[in-house]
């Protein structure tokens, strides 16, 4: 039986650094974790506007190639894979599905893994701001408090919730497939976050939507404070390089 | 995507183009929508009048809301004819409207020779078409609600906030048209303006209404009882100092009893952090036995009130199972607008002739269809579910939405860059590709 870290198509394709970032951290922990190379797309945005057929053909697609790999077990770096996999999977395909998917977070918020990796800042400490992603907070099992688990459980490392938190957490305006369209929303709902910032030094993200709506509108209105895809900061503190780096 | 939906797609580009653009109606609407969505998402966790935050409330009422509005659309003939046979019995004249056609039929009959009517705000007098067709028969509408005055004054026409529908008129904008259309020099304080309607408009509405027209916030089925919030007084006014009290909406402002019919209502109020500091609970047209008691109807308040429900689409919806069913669940109060992603984005170009959001987008497919919704800002929506984290009756409209995205996509309206990715990750297994 295979365990599979599933990356995503967007962190596959654009955030090759990141990805191997995530892979260092899962492999730390388990080595037995592998990546491969054709794997297919999880159907992200189709599920907006797809309909119910080819939906179920694109899925069954996907659990065959899962089913030939012998993958048991996934961990996803991508919050909208985390989303669909296990939210479509089990309502189109039901037992038929039967592989463990877990996302990134929910996996290393697990006691004995914040144990293995045992993470220490060394340095003076830093205020961080997680920001709840759609598709994290309003999946099947959704991942919220496991963050800031993670983030607590690192030394001299401490999370100033943003106003709009959890489940109340402002939407980065790029989801549903409106970022390739209407970019206007994450223009002002993206900026909206950076302004609840306050004392926070830095917005972290565990999804590459967001990081990718959330990079632009920093760039676009020269912000300083860094946002940063969560598993970049947490090999910045393993490798000891300051973690407010770009 | 076929030709209609290149039109709806330019069409939407140039609406959002409008809305960046300084000087427009667009622009200045949409940057008090800014405001008003910040900081009326904030006022949900204040505690600055009750012990509670309206959160808290919304919170330890939800369960007992859900089960409520369940049992009612599962049981929606049952409750409404219980509602029907015991207003008649209070001395209601009770219409029961199968489609929006025939409750405008009944209302032109109930109008009579009319040809002003009085109105509070109404959202469902919208919904089922009744100010359509008295536009198009010709009577004066005198709003009496301050915000739906002030839209009139305005002639505005686009989709505003329901609420408060003329909050985003400046003091100075506002003496400025009255000056204009009625010659009168005010200061520019809300104090000088609204002491202006006193003096003016109150006696007209003490005096000269015959007929009114109101909608519910609910209704209850056990008691029969009409229950409408207010803070202005000019509910208590027009349904009181009337004829003809007439109430117009939907059988879904049904509820099973006076106590959900009074929760509900309190948290509308909670909801907005609108103060009901009236609110009217009313069983049926004024009476008197004081003569050998012998009941005469009509003593000082409303010689009659009509009530009028509509149908429509509801039963429909649950009996076909329809995308948009669960919105039958919605009680009206609006939480759904000011976490709304696309909302706030995109203030009155995400909205619809039935106000903003994407419930007003619901409305708008469910009455004028998909190509009416896509015009309205459907694919605007990212899909966040804000509005189901937050609604007191978990309605995803999310959800309903996404649904409405697939019908538009099979029908060729979706925007291209979606077609695409569409494709890309169904034949190349990567939308990045």
């Amino acid at each position: 039986m295979t365990k599979l870290i599933f990356l995503g198509c967007l962190s596959n394709s654009k955030y090759k650094n990141t990805c191997g970032n995530a892979i260092k951290i899962i492999q730390s922990i388990d080595p037995s974790y592998i990546v491969l190379d054709d794997v297919p797309c999880c159907g992200a945005l189709s599920y907006h506007i797809g309909n119910d057929v080819e939906l179920r053909e694109h899925v069954e697609f996907v659990n065959h190639w899962l089913k030939k790999n012998n993958i048991s077990e996934i961990v996803t770096t991508c919050a909208g894979c985390y989303n669909y996999l296990t939210k479509y999977y089990n309502q189109f395909l039901g037992q038929d599905f039967t592989v463990k998917v877990k996302h990134f977070l929910q996996y290393l918020a697990e006691p004995k893994n914040l144990l293995k990796l045992d993470l220490k800042y060394i340095g003076k400490k830093i205020k961080v701001s997680y920001h709840d992603a759609c598709h994290l907070r309003n999946a099947v099992n959704p991942v919220i408090e496991e963050p800031r688990q993670i983030l607590d459980a690192i030394e001299n490392i401490e999370v100033k919730e943003m106003e709009n938190n959890r489940t109340n957490s402002i939407c980065c305006g790029a989801g549903g497939g409106v970022y390739s369209v209407f970019k206007e929303n994450s223009d002002y709902n993206s900026k909206l976050i950076f302004d609840q910032l306050n004392r926070g030094k830095i917005l972290l993200t565990a999804c590459p939507f967001c990081f990718t709506a959330l990079t632009r509108i920093r760039e676009e209105n020269q912000l300083k404070k860094p946002v940063k895809k969560i598993e970049d900061f947490i090999v910045n503190i393993m490798e000891g390089v300051d973690p407010l780096s770009e | 995507m076929n030709e209609s939906g290149k039109i709806l797609y330019e069409k939407v580009k140039s609406k959002i183009k409008d809305s960046q653009k300084e000087g427009t109606l667009e622009k200045q609407f949409g940057d008090f929508w800014k405001f008003a969505c910040v900081i009326k998402t904030r006022q949900h966790d204040l505690r600055y009048l009750y012990d509670d935050t309206s959160r808290e409330f919304v919170d330890n009422n939800r369960d007992s809301l859900i089960e409520m509005r369940e049992e009612f659309v599962n049981n929606m003939d049952l409750y409404v004819g219980k509602c029907i046979n015991i207003m008649r019995k209070k001395n209601f004249t009770v219409h029961y409207a199968k489609t929006n056609d025939e409750a405008q039929k009944i209302f032109m009959e109930e109008l009579g020779d009319s040809k002003i009517i009085y109105k509070s705000k109404s959202n469902e007098a919208k919904d089922i078409g009744i100010i359509d067709v008295l536009k198009k028969n010709g009577i004066i509408i005198k709003e009496t609600d301050l915000g739906d005055v002030l839209i009139q004054l305005f002639d505005y026409k686009l989709p505003s906030f329901q609420i408060g529908p003329g909050v985003h008129f400046t003091e100075e904008e506002i003496v400025k048209k009255i000056k204009e259309v009625y010659g009168v020099e005010l200061e520019p304080k809300a104090q000088a303006i609204v002491n202006y309607f006193r003096s003016t408009y109150r006696n007209e509405l003490l005096n000269n209404v015959k007929i009114s027209l109101t909608s519910a916030n609910a209704i209850s089925a056990e008691e029969g009882t009409i229950v409408l919030g207010e803070n202005e007084g000019n509910i208590s006014l027009i349904t009181r100092a009337t004829d003809k009290h007439i109430v117009v909406c939907g059988i879904t402002k049904i509820v099973p009893n006076i106590l959900d019919a009074v929760l509900v209502t309190q948290l509308q109020s909670r909801i907005n952090n609108v103060s009901f500091n009236y609110i009217s609970l009313i069983s049926g047209p004024s009476n008197t036995s004081d003569i050998q008691g012998t009941s005469v109807q009509g003593m000082y308040g409303a010689k009659e009130v009509v009530v009028i429900l509509v149908d429509d689409w509801r039963t429909k919806a649950v009996n076909e199972n329809l995308i948009y069913a669960d919105f039958l669940k919605c009680i009206g109060c609006k939480s759904c607008i000011y976490p709304c992603t696309a909302s706030r984005a995109f203030g009155n170009i995400y909205a619809s002739k039935y106000g903003l959001g994407a419930t007003a987008i619901i409305r708008d497919y469910i009455h004028n269809g998909i190509e009416a919704a896509v015009n309205d800002g459907l694919f605007l929506c990212t899909g966040c579910e804000n509005c189901y984290h937050w609604c007191p009756v978990s309605i995803n409209c999310g959800e309903i939405l996404k649904s409405m995205k697939k019908e538009a996509t099979e029908k060729g309206l979706a925007p291209p860059h979606l077609e695409q990715y569409k494709e890309k990750i169904f034949k190349n297994k990567n939308p990045f590709l």
